[in-house]
């Protein structure tokens, strides 16, 4: 009991402390995103949350506040990337299976994956977490800020919605992951198959959610049924049904894209984000009239001969056209620099810097539903930014300081720092382990003498 | 594996009982006796008596009808408890599969071993040889627990004595454990990704939930109720539920812990944690869960170049330094753990425990880690562990304090009957090391251009394991085997373009220092050489 009273009192002390650590940073050409462009402004953050935000002068610093000088600088909303395979130890494939909507990302995350670190440093500060897309229903995903250093609940965040990924076209019909020979190819081979493969889980879905009902209405009637088997797969499958998961769908060519918005419809479930989505400029109409976002590559194209008739305008055109459009990445390396992107996006199809900006900020955050609080400076939200040394829109830029919710989680001149006395440790570490291994074969030849 | 006759079997287990005494009386004297259970007894006296240990102590009468062992100047123990084996079971294989592979004829085939399951009971087909036990007695060891190491429910463990007697006669718990692995299966076999793994694993014990409660439901009211399906794995799974039986996890990385003991948590059982390596970094929160450790000393082996090592990443250099660390931590935390040899050989054993020491681990702590400790993990400490009044007569004695470095082990009780002390040649041979043992350079002939592989290869028991590194990504090697010549074994790869992981599948024939052979990919068959590196 003692004890109890102890944590309780040190929880409160490192509550009030954690409330009263304030951060300024002034000075700042701030990319507000949705509000504009302030030229020399200041943001204030308190509790992990953007408290003010304003030109220089119109908002106060209150005293004591650790001031982060931003003379020459310029600050915007910290990267989403809505497609990334980072931080996933394992396989991010659960291959077997036609649908693999049992698995989860969450259960397999690696937190010391050098990537997330390296992602920071290119400004990106939170993540969708996809499986792969060897399947036609993949395993369920998992939106993640890149808390780098920081125990893995922390990476999550409260209210982010679950997430599945689909896939179509190429890939669910094996065409781009063939079985080892002796094994037997595995069902859909077609795109008819993946179709059929989506429609048919939710028809089970609707059977299995039947059963539970009517186990249910049997224990209300008094009777002594026996509960059904709880299925992990038909779980996800209602869940997703009941609009408790969000679907995020790999996909290409315009006809298999037409394809699942028609079977959305017809079986009563949405999709929140098409991805990569290549051909999607030749549906843009018809993916802004369903509410459906699209998260595409700029520049990758011819990869495969689904991805043969992509564009750069892909991004503008979607966009233009209503649809609610981000770059991501699919890589850890590009994952890096989204921004650059981005920016293609000004020189293919001529959107604007501003909309340009919104591609890899409140448009991805908007597409995971966390817009509340992700994807622009305003106040109330999450204060995570990302510090230049120059427009995030020119190649020449790179990121200074990376903060999330107020915490700096990369700092160029820290890493910089850093890595004089990380390259110490290795010397030395690898120095003792030599040493100890000569001792070591030192004794065993005069055990061996000796014996 | 050939399948022996039941008949050699039995005649070799008979050739045993010859080897060793019938039991007992006996008087260990003059020694320094370590009970465990107090403090060491200088000039101490062990007497035995029909296999069991009749009084232990400074002043004792020795009886007229014991036969005196003298000890003088030697150490005496009891025997050491290795609480994490898979001693008697074949090496884990699957069937080969692959064109280009020569297929033996009909009658040579080996018949594939099936995957254990939760239903598995090692004590049903545990299979110890004398020279295997011979060597783990060499070592000062009396007792094991083992189980298969070969799938995702490994099965049910088995603790029993090396005296070289019948299985059913050197039992002494039976189930031990259930055994679980975060064990992906080959690609293409549900489930083939870790996460797979969990859900899998989630997925049998809400099954086994149902089945439970289905069957409670048919028993009070079988009229009208459509009788259940008998189903052995999941009624395996009733006493991991009910918290019987602890499940002890395959866990070495502090993710992997987490993982077991979230899971253990959602379901609430009773786990166990096996590996440990990196317990170093979670001693704390080890603690917190109140979960006790069965710690490999199987240490983590630098890469042999220099090169090599120094290509390494820091973490890695780091973790491979702090792991010996993990024993004297969990110590210093006050968690109950155990030293066992894992995957390790059984020459492996005692220099392991020793470099714990040298990371800051007792001496005392560590005998305790290999008697009583093991041994109140596993409910077994009224009859093992210590040398107490009552408790099995395994002894052991050391010519030295038994973890010094130049110690030999001289004398052998087990269930009160001597053994013989007596080098195993055989062992010897098979623990000497293979040549595929050792670093190998690969190349890859893929229509996208070469793909430089790097692989360092370990072989133990006939399991092949190890790991590699490229540009395509770097980890430990899978369903490792090594089979007369031909090698197979499984890496994981990010692709060229995009980062999605497949698995490729090598199969190929290893002579002095080259290999080659095909590797099976998601994009194809393709060729491969390789050439060991110094």
């Amino acid at each position: 009991m003692k004890n109890v009273k102890w944590i309780l009192f040190l929880l409160l002390a490192a509550l009030s402390a954690h409330a009263q650590s304030v951060t300024a940073i002034r000075n700042a050409t701030i990319l507000t995103i949705t509000k504009g462009t302030i030229d020399r402004g200041t943001i204030v953050i308190r509790d992990g949350k953007i408290a003010a935000v304003g030109a220089e002068g119109s908002v106060t610093v209150p005293a004591g506040a650790t001031v982060i000088d931003a003379t020459g600088k310029y600050v915007m909303p910290g990267i989403i990337d809505t497609h990334s395979h980072t931080a996933v130890e394992g396989s991010v494939n659960e291959i077997s299976l036609p649908n693999s909507g049992m698995v989860r990302i969450s259960d397999a995350l690696d937190p010391y994956d050098i990537s997330v670190y390296r992602q920071l440093a290119g400004g990106t500060t939170a993540a969708l977490v996809l499986h792969g897309s060897a399947n036609a229903i993949g395993g369920q995903s998992q939106i993640l800020k890149w808390k780098w250093g920081r125990p893995l609940p922390d990476w999550f965040i409260p209210d982010a919605p679950r997430t599945i990924k689909f896939a179509l076209g190429e890939n669910p019909k094996s065409a781009n992951f063939r079985p080892p020979p002796g094994v037997e190819r595995q069902y859909p081979a077609t795109r008819m198959g993946v179709e059929e493969v989506i429609r048919k889980s939710f028809v089970d879905a609707r059977d299995y959610l039947a059963r539970w009902e009517e186990y249910e209405s049997r224990r209300k009637r008094g009777e002594n049924p026996v509960p059904p088997r709880r299925d992990l797969l038909m779980e996800t499958m209602a869940d997703i049904l009941r609009g408790r998961i969000d679907v995020h769908a790999h996909c290409y060519r315009s006809d298999e894209i037409m394809m699942l918005i028609r079977l959305a419809e017809e079986q009563g479930f949405r999709i929140r984000e098409f991805q990569h989505v290549l051909e999607g400029y030749k549906v843009a109409r018809e993916i802004a009239a369903a509410g459906i976002g699209a998260g595409t590559f700029i520049d990758w194209w011819g990869y495969k001969a689904e991805a043969y008739d992509a564009i750069p305008h892909n991004v503008a055109l979607m966009e233009k056209n209503g649809v609610l459009t981000s770059v991501n990445s699919d890589s850890d390396e590009l994952a890096r620099h989204l921004n650059q992107d981005a920016a293609k996006a000004m020189k293919y199809g001529g959107l604007t810097e501003e909309e340009a900006l919104r591609t890899c900020t409140i448009n991805p955050a908007r597409q995971l539903r966390l817009d509340h609080r992700l994807g622009s400076i305003e106040v109330g939200k999450d204060a995570d930014l990302a510090i230049w040394n120059g427009h995030p829109l020119s190649t020449y830029s790179r990121v200074e300081t990376t903060l999330i919710e107020g915490e700096v989680y990369f700092d160029r001149a820290r890493d910089l720092e850093a890595r004089q006395r990380l390259a110490t440790e290795k010397r030395e570490l690898l120095k003792k382990e030599e040493e100890q291994q000569a001792k070591e074969k030192k004794g065993a030849k005069e055990e061996k003498k000796n014996g | 594996m050939q399948r022996v006759p039941l008949v050699v079997l039995l005649l070799l287990l008979l050739t045993t009982s010859v080897h060793g005494a019938a039991p007992g009386v006996y008087a260990i004297t003059g020694g320094t006796v370590h009970p465990v259970s107090g403090p060491p007894i200088p000039n101490g006296i062990v007497l035995i008596r029909d296999g069991l240990i009749e009084a232990v102590g400074a002043n004792i009468a020795v009886p007229p009808d014991a036969t005196v062992i003298d000890a003088k100047g030697a150490h005496v123990y009891p025997g050491l408890i290795d609480a994490m084996t898979s001693m008697g079971f074949p090496a884990p294989r699957r069937p080969r599969r692959g064109p280009g592979q020569p297929q033996p004829p009909d009658a040579q085939r080996e018949e594939p071993v099936p995957e254990p399951t939760p239903a598995t009971v090692a004590a049903r087909s545990v299979r110890i040889s004398n020279d295997d036990a011979a060597a783990r007695r060499a070592t000062g060891v009396t007792t094991i627990l083992t189980v298969p190491a070969a799938g995702i429910f490994n099965g049910q463990s088995v603790i029993l004595n090396l005296g070289g007697a019948p299985v059913e006669t050197s039992v002494i718990r039976s189930p031990a454990a259930m055994h679980v692995a975060f064990a992906p299966r080959p690609t293409w076999t549900y489930p083939d990704s870790l996460m797979g793994v969990v859900a899998h694993i989630r997925q049998m014990l809400l099954d086994a939930q149902q089945h439970a409660s289905a069957r409670a439901i048919y028993e009070r009211n079988p009229a009208g109720t459509k009788r259940p399906e008998a189903n052995a794995s999941l009624e395996a799974l009733a006493p991991v539920l009910s918290r019987e039986l602890p499940v002890v996890f395959a866990a070495d990385t502090d993710l992997a812990m987490r993982r077991a003991l979230a899971l253990a948590r959602e379901f609430n059982l009773r786990p166990v944690l096996a590996g440990g390596r990196q317990a170093y970094k979670i001693a704390a929160e080890l603690k917190a869960a109140n979960v006790p450790l069965l710690v490999s000393v199987r240490w983590p082996v630098p890469p042999s170049s220099r090169e090599d090592r120094a290509e390494q990443p820091l973490r890695v250099i780091r973790d491979r330094m702090l792991a010996p660390t993990s024993p004297a931590e969990l110590a210093k935390a006050g968690v109950a753990f155990a030293l066992v040899s894992g995957a390790a050989r059984s020459s492996e054993f005692l220099p392991g425990i020793r470099k714990a020491i040298e990371n800051g681990l007792s001496a005392d702590d560590a005998l305790r880690a290999v008697t009583i400790s093991p041994a109140r993990i596993f409910g077994v400490d009224r009859q093992l562990g210590s040398l107490e009044r009552g408790k099995i007569a395994n002894v052991v004695v050391s010519d030295k304090p038994i973890f010094e470095k130049q110690a030999k082990i001289t004398r052998v009780f087990v269930d009160g009957r001597e053994l013989r002390i007596e080098p195993d040649e055989r062992a010897e041979r098979a623990e000497a090391a293979s040549p595929v043992e050792g670093t190998w350079n690969l190349t890859v002939r893929t229509p996208q251009g070469d793909v430089a592989i790097r692989v360092t290869l370990q072989l133990e028991d006939g399991k092949l394991t190890g790991t590699y590194s490229g540009d395509r990504g770097s980890g430990e090697i899978r369903s490792g085997r090594l089979d007369n010549g031909s090698i197979e074994f499984t890496i994981t790869v990010s692709g060229s373009q995009t980062q999605e992981t497949s698995d490729w599948v090598f199969s190929g024939t290893v002579r002095e220092s080259s290999m080659e052979g095909t590797v099976s990919t998601n994009l194809g068959t393709f060729q491969f050489t390789g050439s060991k590196s110094r």
